[in-house]
């Protein structure tokens, strides 16, 4: 009984994982982008082609849809005109596009995401100094942080009296006018994705077997030629589904460009958002359709490209850490020397705005400091009076939430993982598909939801709704299970079959192998993959209130928000601010608790 | 002209003060000053109409409700009067669009009354439906001939406004004097200096826009932007992060609303930057209003509640608490907001018939202006 059981855990969890994701993401999605493609019942590409043959969108590429038979001129046309984008050159009003500079800016926030993150994965992974596990369980903090609270942050920290001006002002610097910038724009983007490279290139370089290291060394290889020889190609899929996941994100990027770079800057999503506002719900179908084709297109080349490396690897030791403060001498090494100066640039970067933003919230408007905005969580907290938005519940609601979701969204990543690395014919357009998640644009997801699970779906005369706390874990999972597939995908597809078929040919099920065998080999990037999905859940606004029942399952980001409007201080960001530092606190903690926790599953 | 319309309140922000309004204690429940009423006396008389009861179901944005707002004063004073009648509030996260995408979907309504619409939002409604989301008012309803001339928005009486506000310049006077026309913002002196909003998604973005629509006509705004663009106006997603940024002396003028020194003024605070700047002598008025689904499950209740919010005392407590002015003539207010609450010597706003069928394209082609790459 238990065999079969076991036999059939891997298919089952297959199709459990399948039904949710139809009903809280391929039919909700489905439902708002099939108006791309019909109109009145019947077939039609009307939205889509209007959208690709307007210059607005597609700049000068528009000719590629208009005039086919002039691509040749018309390609040369645009990419000329993304190179005069780019060396800054003044151009004619319709040059590359909102699609054109979507892409131009998410590709510089991918470099700058990666320049940012991956000396922190060095850092994290090669060196041991105090603090340095908590650090690493830090690193996602900012991935949680609504939009508008890293809009706060980086005011007061790039503004114009930003702390940032004042201390290069004291060397006689600056003022630099940061904001409203492409430049500050891309830095927020780093903000937000650089952790999410680190993380991922942590989790597979702390899984580089040194004894493959030090066979190299002893072949006469010189460090560096066994680094590129045998650690880059470890760590490339890894930094590469970084950089994807970053292009992907920030392609979609949404509340940030605005707050901090002003709709001069405005991006497709922006136009997306606006459409659906103004409930011209087919223009916005075709956006999302077009998003999401280049998404999906882009993650399915990764995948294709991630399935041809061949790099195996076994159980191993992990490379051996040194110690940062080695001695005094250490602090002349160059590498090291390096790593302060990287060090300096996190100060400004990363913790600069998250501390600027504590900072606000204990400041009153005439620049004091002040105990106001804690004292009103205080009396909302007590305050009996109805529609009232109280601290605790938040919190509460938003660990519950996320407890739920990484529960539900590790097997969901798991099972999508061991399915992804089967060699099978379609195995990688399948978890394409399954990806999807990562690809469709938010603001999409959260208007299909709204469509069809909140107003409800007729059955049989009946009208079925999904709402409450079950469907937003629901949600919230398929949101977070990517990034545990992501996580996982890599480092199983780089096990030794071997170890699978020793354990299967001694009579372990599938199941077991997998459970006994393969997960405990790569638990850092399971427990990578339980911190992101914890962070989707607790950050996750969209979704969350739509999906709510009543007006009391709020969590801790719509409580946020709705601090915002709230006027009884004054028209302040003040009280948004101390429920900002809540949130940041509350997670900070419970990121350290999932690392510790599963630290000591690690073998 | 014939395009704007002008509001016929003889600019009764600062005379009108009255030692009646002290100040208003925050709590609902005990009244401060009582008021002689001066309306409709007839409407609000409780004896007459406690037999009313049930629940009635006010959809309405998330700040409107909570402690200490008008949603919540207005639940208590109105269920001390109908001791049967519950009112509970509903906050759908997208607003009116909630309804309209409902109604389209043939779902269900599962509210009463909406509060908190303005005008272009009724227009964008009424062009996506074929039946009408929202029943007539006016006529079933006591009180509406104290609304102020041309705050009424709604020509078929369906909307009725309950509080307004006006669009303004809000600027520092120690960086900048104060501008007084819209072509004085193109000029140097003023290069890099005002923060606004996004028109697609901010209130007072939208309504400073169409300001702009009135004063420069339709064929002349995309060229007056185009100046202020080259001039380095910087336009924020949202009302708040742009105050912030003005706060943060990032830019020494904003468009915000001429309300703004209620919330600044005292010994600490320097009230230099919290100067009130008319455009022209004009500012925009903004009404926010209610109104009634069509599907209504409890009717006469929900007309009690209508009447109820366009009394006198009512009118009162919601501007006070939403920092805004009363929809209907005659309201005293407290000494405070008498004093730091400032109304445009010429209000200006585009009535419902200019709006419908138009808007959506003035702010479509002054979003692609701006966005275009």
């Amino acid at each position: 009984m238990r065999e079969r059981a076991e036999r059939l855990a891997v298919p089952l969890g297959l199709s459990a994982t399948v039904a949710v994701l139809i009903v809280v993401f391929y039919y909700p999605v489905g439902s708002v982008l099939a108006d791309a493609v019909f109109s009145d019942g019947r077939m039609t590409f009307a939205p889509i082609a209007d959208v690709l043959t307007d210059p607005f969108y597609t700049g000068a590429a528009h000719h590629l849809f208009t005039d086919p038979l002039g691509v040749p001129v018309g390609l040369v046309e645009w990419l000329l005109a993304v190179e005069f984008f780019l060396f800054g050159v003044d151009l004619p009003p319709t040059s590359i596009g909102l699609f054109g500079f979507t892409a131009y800016q998410a590709a510089l926030s991918t470099v700058a995401s990666v320049a940012l993150g991956l000396p922190g994965a060095y850092l994290l992974s090669r060196y041991e100094f105090p603090g340095r596990r908590t650090v690493r369980s830090l690193t996602i903090l900012p991935f949680v942080l609504p939009g508008i609270m890293v809009a706060v942050g980086f005011l007061a920290m790039f503004g114009r009296n930003g702390l940032f001006n004042d201390v290069i002002g004291l060397v006689g610097l600056g003022p630099v006018e940061a904001l409203f910038t492409l430049e500050i724009v891309v830095v927020a983007h780093a903000f937000y994705n650089a952790p999410l490279v680190t993380r991922l290139v942590t989790t597979a370089w702390e899984s580089v077997d040194r004894r493959q290291v030090e066979t190299a060394r002893s072949m006469g290889a010189t460090p560096f030629r066994a680094f590129r020889d045998v650690v880059v190609p470890q760590l490339l899929p890894s930094l590469l589904t970084a950089s994807l996941l970053t292009f992907v994100f920030t392609f979609m990027t949404f509340p940030i460009v605005l707050a901090l770079g002003g709709l001069q800057l405005a991006t497709v999503e922006v136009w997306l958002y606006a459409r659906v506002q103004n409930l011209e719900l087919a223009e916005a179908a075709a956006l999302g359709a077009i998003e999401t084709a280049i998404s999906l297109g882009l993650t399915y080349l990764y995948l294709r490209y991630e399935a041809r490396q061949v790099a195996t690897r076994s159980a191993g030791t992990p490379l051996a850490r040194r110690q940062l403060f080695a001695s005094v001498r250490s602090l002349r090494d160059p590498h090291r020397l390096a790593l302060a100066g990287y060090g300096i640039v996190v100060l400004v970067v990363f913790v600069g705005p998250l501390a600027s933003m504590v900072v606000e919230s204990v400041t009153g408007p005439g620049g004091q400091f002040t105990l106001d905005y804690y004292r009103f969580l205080l009396s909302q907290q007590t305050s009996s009076a109805t529609g009232t938005t109280r601290p605790l519940p938040a919190i509460v609601n938003s660990l519950r939430f996320g407890v739920g979701t990484l529960l539900l969204a590790l097997p969901m990543g798991i099972v999508v993982a061991v399915v992804a690395n089967r060699d099978v014919t379609g195995s990688r357009g399948a978890e394409a598909v399954l990806s999807a998640p990562l690809a469709v644009s938010g603001i999409v997801v959260g208007l299909g939801l709204l469509q069809t699970l909140v107003f409800g779906t007729v059955i049989l005369d009946y009208r079925i709704t999904v709402l409450g706390p079950i469907a937003i874990v629901f949600a919230h999972a398929v949101a977070a299970y990517p990034f545990v597939t992501r996580n996982v995908a890599p480092a199983l597809g780089e096990l030794d079959p071997r170890l699978v078929d020793a354990a299967r040919s001694l009579g372990a099920s599938r199941f077991r192998s997998l459970v006994d065998i393969e997960l405990p080999l790569v638990a850092s990037g399971v427990v990578a993959g339980a911190a992101f999905a914890f962070a989707i859940s607790v950050g996750e606004f969209d979704s969350t209130v739509l999906l709510a029942e009543g007006v009391d399952s709020y969590t801790m980001p719509v409580a946020l928000e709705r601090y915002i409007g709230n006027r009884s201080l004054g028209p302040s960001l003040g009280a948004a601010t101390a429920m900002g530092t809540v949130l940041l606190a509350v997670t900070a903690g419970s990121f350290v608790v999932i690392d510790r926790v599963g630290g000591r599953w690690q073998p | 002209m014939e395009r704007r319309r002008f509001l016929r309140n003889a600019g009764a922000g600062i005379v009108g003060v009255s030692a009646l309004a002290g100040c208003r204690s925050p709590s609902g429940d005990d009244e401060g000053p009582t008021r002689t009423d001066s309306g409709n006396g007839t409407t609000t008389g409780a004896a007459t109409t406690t037999s009313l009861g049930g629940t009635l179901r006010v959809a309405t944005y998330s700040s409107f409700t909570g402690e200490g707002t008008a949603g919540n004063w207005l639940k208590s004073a109105f269920e001390s009067k109908y001791p049967d009648a519950t009112v509970e509030f509903t906050t759908p996260e997208n607003g009116l669009n909630q309804y309209v995408q409902r109604a389209n979907e043939g779902a269900p309504i599962d509210a009463d009354l909406y509060v908190g619409l303005n005008t272009g939002e009724l227009a964008r409604a009424d062009e996506q439906l074929d039946e009408s989301l929202f029943q007539s008012l006016r006529e079933d309803v006591a009180g509406t001939d104290r609304i102020k001339g041309g705050l009424d928005i709604d020509p078929e009486g369906r909307a009725l406004p309950y509080d307004t506000g006006y669009i303004s310049l809000v600027y520092d006077e120690n960086e900048v004097a104060q501008p007084e026309t819209f072509d004085a913002l193109l000029e140097p002196e003023y290069e890099g200096d005002l923060i606004v909003q996004n028109a697609q998604q901010s209130d007072p973005g939208r309504a400073f826009l169409l300001w702009t629509i009135l004063a420069k006509d339709v064929d002349g705004y995309l060229d007056y932007w185009q100046g202020l663009q080259d001039n380095g106006v910087t336009i924020m997603s949202d009302w708040e992060p742009a105050y912030e940024a003005y706060m943060n002396d990032e830019a020494p003028m904003i468009v915000s609303y001429s309300t703004d020194q209620v919330y600044y003024h005292g010994e600490d605070v320097d009230m230099a930057k919290h100067q009130v700047g008319f455009l022209e002598d004009q500012g925009y008025a903004n009404p926010e209003a209610l109104a009634m689904f069509s599907s209504a499950s409890n009717g006469d209740l929900g007309r009690r509640f209508v009447e109820f919010v366009l009394s006198e005392e009512a009118q009162a407590e919601i501007a006070e608490r939403n920092v805004q002015f009363p929809a209907v003539e005659g309201v005293e207010m407290s000494e405070e907001f008498e004093r730091y609450a400032y109304e445009p010597p010429e209000p200006v706003t585009f009535t419902y018939e200019e709006l419908a069928g138009n808007v959506s394209t003035w702010i479509e082609d002054w979003a692609r202006q701006v966005a275009s790459k």
